[in-house]
C-alpha cells in the first residue's frame, strides 16, 4: 500500500463512532508536514477561535456540531420539524432557537460536548484500567464518555428550547396571534421534553448511578439558573438587578458553569479516575465555562464596529461590576448613556481581568493532567476565550 | 386516586428504597401534569388553578423540569441501575405518548390500537413500571416482577378508560375540571371510537379533531346516544379482571387484598 493510500484511510483510524462521517481532512502529501508540526503549533497561542475548535475536533475524531440533534434520527424528527415549520412567520422564540441550532453560529458549536470529549482524552485511562477492560475505546476516548458528551449537549439544548417559552398574558399585539404563541409553546415544551427523555435514557444506559446523580443535579442547577435569568424582565431595561458580582457569579455558575463542570467530573468517574482527578476536571469545566460566559458578555463592549442595534444584557459581568463600582442610584441615572459610559469605565477591564482569572484557574486545573494533544487543545480553548485584542 | 397509586406499590416490610420509588413516581407524574397543563392551556385541575395560570407558562415549564430533576436525583441515590433503567423508560413513554396524541390515524382500525398505545404510554407505563421497580427492589424472582408489571399495566389502562368515560358522564362540579375536555382538545377517546362504529358520520369530525363550531356538542350527543360509554366501561372491567388475575398469583396477604380492592375502586369511582 502506498503512503497516499495509507493517508486516505487515516481518518477512519482516528476513530469516528457510529455512522460514517464526511471526511473533514482531505489527505495529501502536504498534510504530512501539518501533522508533524502540530506539537510545535500548540505551544503558541492560537489566533482564532474557529481554528482552536477545528483542531480540537480533529483530536476527538469527528465534528461535534449537531451532536444533540442526532437523537432526532427517528420518527419524531419529521414530527418536530413539521411542527416547527408551522411556526415560520410567527414571532415565537422557538423559531430563533431552532435557527440558531442549525445555522453556523457559536450556538451549534456544541462546545460542552467537545470539552467533555477532550477532557476524557486528556485524562487518559486511569490506574483502574482493568475495570474498564470491557469498554470500547476509540481515539483515546471510551464510548461511554462519548455518550456522556451527547447527553450533556442534550440537556443544554433542552433547556435552550425551554427558555423560549412565552408567557401568554404578557403578549402584546406586536407579537402576533395568540394561537401562534400557544402552538409554539406546545412544540417547545414537547421538543424540550423529548430531548430530556433521551438524555435520561442515555444516562440509564451508562449503568453508573453516581454519573446519573451528577447530571441530574446539573440539570437542577441549570433550571434554577434559567429561573434567575427570567426573574429580570428583559423589556424593562432600566430596572436591573441590584446584585453584586458575587451573586452574579453564583447565578452564572448555576446557569452556565454547573453543567459543564459536572459533566467533566462525570467523564472522569466513568473512566474510574480518583476523587482528585474528578475535582480537577470539575474545576476546569467550571472555570472555563465562567470565562467563556464573561467573554460572551464582553463582546458588545469591545468590538470595533458597534452598531446601535447590538444589544447587551444588563445582567452581564461588565455591567454588574460597573454598578458595584458606581453605586445603584447613580447607575440608574446613567441608563441613558449606557454603552459608552461602560466602555469608558473600569467595568470592561475588570471583567477582562475576571475572565482571565477564571482562565488561569482552568489552566491550573489542567496541570494535573498528563501533557497530550487533547490537553493542549483544552489549553488553547482557554487562550482563545481570554484573548481580547 | 393518584396518591392511592403510591400505596399500591407497597409490599410487605417496605424498604426505604421502595418508599422512595413511590415518591419518585408521584414526582414524575406531577412534572408531566404541570407540562400537560401548559400544553393544553388548562385553567384548572382538580378544582384548583393550574400552575401556568397563577405563575405563567415560563415558570410552569421550569417547575416541571425542576421536579423531574429532583426525581432523577432521588432515583440515582437508590443506587440500583436496573431500577433507573425501568423508570427512565417511563419518562420516554410519557413524551412519546404526548406526541402520539398530536398525530392521528386515518384508518378506523388503526385508531383503536393507536388510542390504546397512547393510553399505555401516557398513563399505564408509569404505574406498570413503578410496580415493577419496587418488586425488583423487594425480591429477585423475575416471575414476581412480571406479575407486578402486568398488574400495574392493566390497572393503569383501566383507570384511563374510566377517566375517558367520566369525561362524558359526570358533570363539571364533580370532576373538578370541565367535561368534554377531551373533545375540546380534539381527542377521540374510547367512548367516541366505539360510538363511531354505530354512527359513521362521526368520522369526519374525528379527522378534523372536532374543530368546527358545533362539533363538540354533536359528538357528545352521538356518544350519549350510542353504547360507547358502556363498551368502554366493559373494556375497563376486562382489564381490571386481568389485573386481579395476575395479582392473585401472589400469596394471600392484606396488601394483596388492598390491591384487589384498588382495582375495584378504579371501576367504581365517579371523579
Amino acid at each position: 500500500m502506498s503512503l497516499r493510500q495509507r493517508l486516505f484511510r487515516l481518518p477512519r483510524y482516528l476513530g469516528a463512532s457510529g455512522s460514517p462521517r464526511r471526511l473533514w481532512w482531505s489527505p495529501s502529501l502536504d498534510t504530512i508536514s501539518l501533522v508533524g508540526s502540530w506539537r510545535g503549533q500548540s505551544s503558541r497561542s492560537p489566533a482564532h477561535w474557529n481554528q482552536v475548535v477545528s483542531e480540537a475536533e480533529k483530536i476527538v475524531g469527528y465534528p461535534t456540531s449537531f451532536m444533540s440533534l442526532r437523537c432526532l434520527l427517528s420518527d419524531e424528527l419529521s414530527n418536530i420539524a413539521m411542527q416547527v415549520r408551522k411556526l415560520v412567520g410567527t414571532q415565537h422564540p422557538l423559531l430563533t432557537t431552532a435557527r440558531g441550532l442549525v445555522y453556523d453560529s457559536r450556538h451549534n458549536l456544541q462546545l460542552r460536548g467537545l470539552v467533555v470529549l477532550l477532557i476524557s482524552k486528556a485524562a487518559g485511562p486511569s490506574s483502574m484500567k482493568a475495570s474498564c477492560q470491557n469498554y470500547d475505546m476509540v481515539s483515546g476516548i471510551y464510548s461511554c464518555q462519548r455518550s456522556l458528551a451527547e447527553i450533556t449537549e442534550l440537556i443544554h439544548t433542552a433547556l435552550l428550547v425551554h427558555r423560549g417559552i412565552v408567557n401568554l398574558n404578557e403578549l402584546q399585539s406586536s407579537d402576533g396571534p395568540l394561537k401562534d404563541m400557544q402552538f409554539g409553546n406546545k412544540i417547545a415544551i414537547l421538543s424540550g421534553d423529548f430531548l430530556l427523555a433521551n438524555a435520561c435514557n442515555g444516562l440509564a444506559l451508562l449503568q453508573n448511578t453516581k454519573v446519573v446523580e451528577l447530571l441530574a443535579s446539573a440539570l437542577m442547577d441549570l433550571v434554577q439558573g434559567v429561573y434567575h435569568e427570567n426573574s429580570t424582565s428583559a423589556k424593562e431595561n432600566y430596572i436591573t438587578d441590584d446584585i453584586g458580582i458575587s451573586t452574579w457569579k453564583e447565578q452564572t455558575f448555576l446557569s452556565h458553569g454547573a453543567l459543564l463542570a459536572k459533566s467533566c467530573q462525570a467523564a472522569m468517574e466513568l473512566a474510574k479516575h480518583g476523587a482528585e482527578v474528578q475535582d480537577m476536571a470539575f474545576q476546569y469545566g467550571k472555570h472555563m465555562a465562567m470565562s467563556h460566559k464573561i467573554n460572551s458578555d464582553l463582546q458588545p463592549f469591545i468590538k470595533e464596529k458597534t452598531s446601535d442595534s447590538t444589544t447587551f444584557h444588563l445582567n452581564s459581568a461588565p455591567v454588574v461590576l460597573h454598578q458595584e463600582f458606581l453605586g445603584r442610584d447613580l447607575w440608574i441615572k446613567q441608563i441613558g448613556e449606557l454603552r459608552e459610559t461602560i466602555k469608558a469605565g473600569k467595568g470592561v477591564t475588570s471583567a477582562i481581568d475576571l475572565c482571565r482569572y477564571h482562565g488561569n484557574k482552568a489552566l491550573e486545573a489542567l496541570e494535573s493532567f498528563p501533557p497530550s494533544e487533547a490537553r493542549s487543545a483544552l489549553e488553547n480553548i482557554v487562550f482563545a476565550v481570554t484573548r481580547f485584542s | 386516586m393518584r396518591q392511592a397509586r403510591g400505596l399500591s406499590v407497597v409490599l410487605r416490610d417496605v424498604q426505604a428504597s421502595q418508599r422512595s420509588i413511590a415518591l419518585i413516581a408521584e414526582m414524575i407524574h406531577t412534572a408531566s401534569l404541570v407540562h400537560d397543563d401548559v400544553i393544553d392551556d388548562a385553567r384548572s385541575r382538580r378544582g384548583k388553578h393550574t400552575v401556568n395560570k397563577i405563575w405563567g407558562e415560563k415558570k410552569a415549564v421550569l417547575a416541571g423540569d425542576l421536579i423531574l430533576s429532583a426525581a432523577s436525583i432521588a432515583l440515582a441515590r437508590i443506587g440500583n441501575t436496573t431500577v433507573i433503567s425501568i423508570l427512565t423508560q417511563v419518562i420516554e413513554d410519557l413524551v412519546r405518548g404526548e406526541f402520539l396524541q398530536l398525530g392521528s390515524k386515518e384508518n378506523e382500525n388503526e385508531r383503536f390500537a393507536h388510542y390504546l398505545e397512547k393510553t399505555f404510554k401516557k398513563t399505564a407505563s408509569l404505574i406498570a413500571n413503578s410496580c415493577k421497580a419496587v418488586s425488583v427492589l423487594g425480591c429477585p424472582d423475575p416471575v414476581v416482577h412480571e406479575i407486578a408489571y402486568q398488574y400495574g399495566k392493566n390497572v393503569g389502562i383501566a383507570f384511563q378508560l374510566i377517566d375517558d368515560v367520566l369525561d362524558f358522564t359526570s358533570c363539571s362540579d364533580q370532576m373538578g375540571k370541565p367535561t368534554s375536555a377531551d373533545l375540546k382538545l380534539g381527542l377521540a377517546t374510547g367512548p367516541v371510537l366505539f360510538a363511531c362504529q354505530q354512527f359513521p358520520e362521526m368520522n369526519a369530525m374525528i379527522m378534523r379533531r372536532f374543530s368546527l363550531p358545533g362539533d363538540v356538542d354533536r359528538a357528545r350527543q352521538y356518544v350519549l346516544q350510542s353504547d360507547g360509554v358502556q363498551q368502554t366501561t366493559y373494556l375497563a372491567q376486562r382489564y381490571c379482571h386481568e389485573a386481579v388475575r395476575e395479582i392473585s398469583k401472589l400469596r394471600p396477604s392484606p396488601e394483596r387484598d388492598a390491591l384487589i380492592q384498588l382495582s375495584e375502586i378504579v371501576l367504581t369511582r365517579d371523579k
